[in-house]
């Protein structure tokens, strides 16, 4: 147990990712979930994805499992009528945040997806619950400042962004940096902070430690192109 | 005109049912009717976050009968409408596809295919082959595109558009569950800023003047007295179906020519062939593959003479053969070995492929 829970200082990360569909949330949490284990902290990553559960976390469910990681998901052969039949919460997930550690939750599929928060118990006075909304300014409905503005006005509560600007394999430090001016600007104009840019490995070497913008970036790893259902 | 969400050319990363939704836009597509099913679901989602910006309509109905029903019905007002399905939805609505065939409809449907049979899986087939090209109590008046990725489901959901109206044939773009789901990049264009004209609609029903002594009265019959009736229309309409065949048939090929062994597939299993080919060729192996863009109807000539020069094909595709069936009435007579790769209601890989090849050669 860390030194800081001990004495009851709280340094726990509790981060809920949101944002609109196909923006990189789970991408973003799977390596949000890794980057913090590797600093040693115990981490629960929860798949709240009631539409598509499980979609993105069946095949790397194991790897990070066997990287330290408590993976919080359905089998997909466990569920029924995947997308369309409804789905159960699973009794574990309701309760994740009780669980000690960092809790970092992958949650669905845009504004819909973010009302899955209130099936968590303790989700509505969680002191360290933090709403992560997760753009990609690659998207065409998250494309420009005013469309970012009023999408995640949509959301409902958020306290932070991530700038998770990216056209997949044909990403250039050019398309990360327009979207971290984008996003940025839509952040500013929110009053919200932007948390990181997420960058894949090579490119974030090139950009450094800070985008244009001078937010953070975080290297990360793309996990989702392996993933199914 | 209300503006159009995309402006210029640019590249976006995407799903690919909202790649058919914008696409949909794009093409000055009015009314989307439908019925939700996975995996086509935000098809409808993202057409109506759209509809109420650029002034579109979306009718939600009780069924995938009543959505097949009033698409038609649509597109009798002369409304350039369209719908979506999936697996059952697709089955449902064979009975209003083919009332658009027998009344000449040029109604649009995209289709996701599902796992099959029945309800199945929501993820993933090319079992709907043979419903989407024959489908219906009818002789398979419909041109059916299947598309591999996101570029080609914007392209030719524009296409299928102006394909429909230009020839009114009922006309599909056949994905899957895969390309519905998948996220990758693409172009995104306005067509008329590219010269490509949208092909003006008309309305069937409702016009101005007296039938008979203004205009020509219009005769959109699905019912007949007798056979020799039907027997004209039928053959009328297999006339025309035919004289417009090859000019709508699409294909690929590559390498059939020296080809030892080529390899027949659709949709998005041509993807993954596309990648073995090339890497059994650097490996010195002579493969070839033939890709139809169109399952119906099919580049007949181009598949004929392919297959009288290749020595072996390999059918590879996610279901038991219902791709080979189409090919195989076109080829016949062909001398080539015929071999297969079925997996259905699954993937299928490059390494899948390159495997069958290399037991094969």
């Amino acid at each position: 147990m860390a030194l800081e829970v001990k004495l009851g200082i709280s340094s726990r990360k509790v981060e809920a990712y949101v944002g609109e569909y196909a923006s990189g949330k789970s991408e973003v949490a799977v390596n949000r979930a890794l980057m913090l284990s590797r600093e040693g902290r115990t981490v629960t990553l929860v798949d709240l994805d009631i539409v598509e559960p499980c979609y993105t976390l069946r095949p790397i469910k194991m790897e990070l499992i066997a990287a330290g990681i408590e993976v919080l998901a359905w089998e997909t052969r466990e569920t029924v009528g995947l997308g369309e039949a409804g789905n159960v919460l699973r009794a574990e997930n309701r309760w994740a945040l009780k669980r000690p550690g960092d809790i970092i939750l992958d949650i669905g599929y845009g504004v819909g997806g973010s009302r899955t928060l209130n099936l968590l118990e303790g989700a509505r006075d969680d002191p360290d619950l933090k709403m992560v909304a997760v753009v990609n300014a690659s998207r065409p409905m998250t494309g420009s400042v005013p469309d970012i503005v009023d999408y995640i006005r949509e959301l409902g509560p958020v306290d932070l962004i991530i700038n998770n600007t990216h056209l997949g394999d044909e990403t250039t430090e050019e398309i990360v940096q327009e979207g971290a001016v984008c996003v940025t600007g839509a952040a500013r104009e929110l009053g919200l902070p932007v948390l990181a840019t997420t960058v894949v490995e090579v490119l974030a070497a090139q950009i450094g430690p800070k985008d244009c913008e001078g937010n953070p970036v975080w290297p990360i790893k793309r996990y989702m192109p392996r993933t199914f259902w | 005109m209300p503006e159009k969400p995309i402006k210029g050319e640019k590249r976006y990363f995407m799903t690919g049912n909202e790649v058919v939704a914008y696409a949909a836009v794009m093409a000055n597509a009015e009314i989307m009717y439908g019925y939700p099913i996975t995996p086509q679901n935000e098809i409808m989602h993202y057409w109506t976050r759209m509809a109420p910006k650029y002034g579109k309509e979306f009718l939600q109905t009780e069924d995938e009968l009543s959505a097949g029903f009033t698409t038609v019905g649509g597109v009798l007002a002369g409304r350039r409408a369209f719908t979506a399905t999936a697996g059952p939805g697709n089955t449902l609505m064979q009975e209003p596809i083919s009332m658009a065939e027998a009344m000449r409809l040029p109604i649009v449907v995209v289709v996701q295919q599902r796992g099959g049979p029945s309800t199945a899986t929501v993820i993933y087939s090319q079992q709907e082959v043979t419903l989407t090209t024959l489908g219906g109590n009818g002789e398979g008046f419909r041109v059916v595109y299947s598309t591999a990725n996101h570029q080609e489901l914007f392209d030719y959901t524009i296409k299928a558009f102006n394909t429909a109206w230009k020839y009114r044939f009922p006309t599909f773009v056949l994905g899957d569950g895969y390309q519905a789901k998948m996220r990758e990049s693409l172009t995104m264009y306005d067509p008329e800023e590219r010269g490509l004209k949208m092909v003006p609609t008309e309305a069937y029903v409702g016009k101005p003047g007296v039938p008979g002594i203004d205009r020509p009265p219009g005769q959109y019959r699905n019912t007949y007295n007798v056979e020799e009736e039907i027997h004209e229309v039928v053959q009328q309409y297999t006339k025309e179906f035919n004289a417009i065949a090859p000019e709508v048939a699409e294909y690929e090929s590559f390498g059939t020519e020296d080809a030892d062994l080529v390899i027949v597939s659709h949709g998005v299993v041509y993807r993954a062939v596309k990648e073995a080919v090339s890497e059994l060729r650097e490996a010195g192996m002579k493969v070839g593959y033939f890709r139809p863009i169109t399952l119906r109807p099919l580049a007949e000539k181009e598949l004929k003479e392919m297959a009288g020069r290749a020595k072996a094909l390999l059918m590879a595709e996610s279901s038991v053969g219902q791709m080979t069936r189409l090919v195989k009435e076109v080829i016949y007579g062909a001398t080539a070995d015929i071999h297969t790769l079925y997996k259905p209601g699954m993937g299928i890989s490059a390494e899948d492929v390159a495997a069958r090849v290399r037991s094969i050669l």
